[in-house]
C-alpha cells in the first residue's frame, strides 16, 4: 500500500473543520467555565480566562434552589416516559412493520403529530390533567397539575410517534425467515416477538430510548406550564435564576451545566448509537 | 386470531395513548377556536361564534407580524443550517485524521437543552459582559447590542439556532454520504467526469431524499421555536424576536384569549401541513413503493 500524500487541501480542510469545531464547542466550554468562576469575575467587561475556581454557585443551586429535587424529577420523568414509549412503541412499530397496518400512511401521520404548535395542545392538557388530578385514582398515579405522572404522560405522547417511526425501520430490516422458522417450531406470535425479534432489534430500540430520554430531559414548554415546584424539571429550573433582582449568572451557569452536562456526556458515550439512530430514520426512511 | 387482528392488538396501546392525548386536544382546540371564550371574566359560557376568531386572527397585525417574522426566521435559519451542514459533511467526509472524534464532538450542541444553553448565549450576547462583544473590541470593531437592537435581535437568535442545529444536518448528511453506493462513482471516474459534474448529476440526486427530509424536519421545528425565546428575549425588544409559538403563548396564557390562540394555532397547523405536503408527497410515494416490494 503506497502511503497517501498529505496535500495542502487536507491541511486546509482540517483547519476549517477545527475552526468550526471550536466555535461549536465554545459556548459549552464557556458555560462550564462560568459555573466555577467567582461572581466578581463574571461581570467583567473583559472576560477572565484564568482564575481560581469555586463551587459556590453549585452550592447555591443545590441548597437555595432545591436542585437535587429538580434533578430527581427530571430523571423520573425522562426514564418513566422512555420506558412507556419503548414498550408501547415497539409493539406498535413491529405491527406496522410486519402487518402493514395503515399502509404507508404511517409516516405522514407521524409527521403531522409534530406539526401542531405546542401551545394549542397545552391548554387542553392543562384542563385534562387538572380534572384527572382531582380524582382519587389520578392522585394515586401522580397525575394532575404539578405532578410527575402528568409530565410522564406528556412526554410519552410527544415521543411515541417519533419512536414508532424510528423503530419500524429497524424491525423492517430483520429478515422474516427467522420468525417464520420459529413459528414452524411452534412458537406463538408473541413468543416469536419476544425471543427472536426483540434481541435482534435491541440496538434500534436502544437508539430510540436514547432519543426519548434526550428529548424528555431537554423539554421546556410543557414542563414550564404544567409544573410549579413539586414536579419541576431542571430545564425549567435553569430559568429560575432570571430573578427580579437580575440574572444570577453564576448559579445560572451552574444550573445550566447540571442540565446540559449529563446529556452531553450521555451523547458522547453513546455517540455511535445516536448517529445510527439519526441516520436510520433519515437515510433508510 | 388472524394476523390482521393480532397486529391491531399490538398497535392498540400506542393508538389509545395517541388518540386520547393527541386527538382529543385537537378536537378541544377546534371547539375552542369556534367559540368566544374569555377566561379573564371567569364566565363558563362559551358562545358559538363560527369563524369569528379566524377572521380576527387573519386581521390581527401582531399575529401576521409574528407569522412573517417566524417565516423569515425559518427560511434564513434553515437555509444557513443546510448549506453549512452539507458543506461541513463533505469536508469531514474527506478528512484524513480524527474523523470519529470530530464527528462525536459535533454532537454536543444537539444534546444541550435549548432553554438552558439559550440562557448561556444570552450571557455571551450581553452588551457589557458578553464574550462576543469583548472579542469584537479586541478586533477594534464596534460592539453590537446583539439582543437589544431590534434590527439585529432576530439574527442573533438565528445564529443561535444555526449553532445548535447545523450539527444535525451535518450528521445525517455525513452518514448518507458514507452510505452511498460506490459503483456509480467509480463509473463516473472511469468516464473522467469532472468533480463538479459528479456532484451535480450523481451525488446530489442520490442525496436528495435525505436532504428533503432534513429540510422538512428542520423547517417544522424552526417554525415552532419557543424555548430559547422564552428564556432569553421573551419576544423582545418590542416584538422583534416574537416567534409564532411565543406569540401564541402570550395571547393564550398571558392574555387568556385561548379562543384566539386556538384559531391561530389551527391556521399555523394548516400552513405547515400545506407546506410539508408539497415536499412530502414525492417522498411518501417512494416510501410506499419500498414497503410493498420489500417482502
Amino acid at each position: 500500500m503506497r502511503p497517501e500524500k498529505v496535500t495542502h487541501m487536507d491541511i486546509l480542510r482540517m483547519s476549517i473543520v477545527i475552526g468550526v469545531l471550536i466555535f461549536t464547542l465554545f459556548p459549552i466550554f464557556w458555560m462550564i467555565l462560568t459555573s466555577v468562576k467567582p461572581t466578581e469575575l463574571i461581570l467583567r467587561t473583559s472576560p477572565i480566562l484564568f482564575f481560581k475556581p469555586t463551587l459556590e454557585h453549585f452550592k447555591y443551586a443545590f441548597e437555595q434552589a432545591s436542585f437535587a429535587h429538580y434533578i430527581s424529577n427530571t430523571l423520573i420523568v425522562s426514564l418513566g416516559s422512555t420506558i412507556i414509549v419503548v414498550i408501547t412503541g415497539s409493539l406498535a412499530s413491529y405491527a406496522f412493520a410486519r402487518y402493514n397496518i395503515g399502509q404507508g400512511n404511517l409516516m405522514f401521520f407521524i409527521l403531522t403529530t409534530r406539526m401542531m404548535p405546542a401551545i394549542a395542545v397545552v391548554l387542553p392538557f392543562f384542563v385534562i390533567f387538572r380534572t384527572v388530578g382531582q380524582s382519587g385514582i389520578g392522585q394515586f398515579l401522580q397525575l394532575g397539575l404539578d405532578r410527575v405522572g402528568t409530565l410522564i404522560i406528556c412526554y410519552t405522547v410527544f415521543n411515541l410517534p417519533f419512536a414508532i417511526w424510528l423503530m419500524h425501520s429497524f424491525f423492517q430490516d430483520i429478515p422474516t425467515e427467522l420468525e417464520d422458522s420459529a413459528r414452524l417450531d411452534g412458537y406463538t406470535r408473541f413468543k416469536v416477538f419476544v425471543k427472536v425479534v426483540l434481541p435482534l432489534a435491541a440496538p434500534g430500540i436502544a437508539v430510540t430510548a436514547i432519543f426519548c430520554l434526550l428529548f424528555s430531559w431537554n423539554e421546556f414548554l410543557f414542563a414550564s406550564v404544567l409544573t410549579r415546584d413539586v414536579a419541576r424539571t431542571i430545564t425549567v429550573g435553569v430559568g429560575d435564576f432570571w430573578t427580579l433582582r437580575g440574572i444570577l449568572w453564576g448559579p445560572l451557569s451552574a444550573a445550566a451545566t447540571v442540565c446540559v452536562l449529563p446529556m452531553i456526556a450521555f451523547a458522547l458515550v453513546l455517540q455511535r448509537w445516536i448517529v445510527r439512530g439519526l441516520t436510520f430514520g433519515a437515510v433508510r426512511g | 386470531m388472524s394476523d390482521g387482528a393480532y397486529g391491531m392488538l399490538l398497535v392498540s396501546p400506542a393508538i389509545v395513548i395517541l388518540l386520547f392525548f393527541g386527538v382529543f386536544p385537537l378536537i378541544y382546540a377546534i371547539n375552542l377556536s369556534l367559540r368566544h371564550v374569555d377566561m379573564t371574566t371567569g364566565s363558563n359560557v362559551w358562545n358559538f361564534v363560527g369563524l369569528d376568531n379566524f377572521r380576527y386572527a387573519l386581521s390581527d397585525k401582531a399575529f401576521i407580524g409574528a407569522l412573517i417574522r417566524t417565516g423569515l426566521f425559518a427560511v434564513i435559519s434553515v437555509g444557513v443550517q443546510m448549506s453549512l451542514g452539507i458543506s461541513l459533511a463533505f469536508l469531514i467526509n474527506r478528512l484524513k485524521w480524527f474523523k470519529g472524534i470530530i464527528r462525536a464532538l459535533f454532537l454536543l450542541p444537539i444534546a444541550a437543552a435549548p432553554a438552558a444553553v439559550g440562557m448561556i448565549w444570552r450571557y455571551l450576547y450581553d452588551s457589557e459582559f458578553g464574550v462576543f462583544n469583548a472579542a469584537l473590541k479586541v478586533l477594534n470593531i464596534q460592539p453590537l447590542n446583539w439582543l437589544g437592537n431590534k434590527n439585529i435581535a432576530l439574527f442573533s437568535i438565528i445564529i443561535f439556532d444555526v449553532w445548535q442545529w447545523t450539527p444535525f444536518v451535518l450528521m445525517i448528511t455525513l452518514a448518507a454520504l458514507q452510505s452511498l453506493p460506490r459503483e456509480p462513482f467509480e463509473a463516473a471516474a472511469l468516464d473522467a467526469a469532472s468533480n463538479f459534474r459528479v456532484l451535480r448529476k450523481l451525488t446530489f440526486p442520490l442525496l436528495s431524499p435525505v436532504l428533503t427530509l432534513i429540510f422538512i424536519l428542520r423547517s417544522i421545528d424552526a417554525a415552532r421555536l419557543y424555548d430559547p425565546i422564552a428564556t432569553t428575549t421573551r419576544g423582545g425588544p418590542g416584538a422583534a424576536t416574537e416567534t409564532v409559538t411565543f406569540f401564541l403563548y402570550r395571547i393564550g396564557l398571558k392574555q387568556f384569549r385561548m379562543d384566539h390562540a386556538s384559531a391561530m394555532s389551527l391556521i399555523i397547523l394548516f400552513i405547515i401541513i400545506v407546506f410539508s405536503g408539497f415536499l412530502l408527497r414525492p417522498l411518501l410515494k417512494r416510501q410506499g413503493e419500498k414497503a410493498r416490494t420489500k417482502y
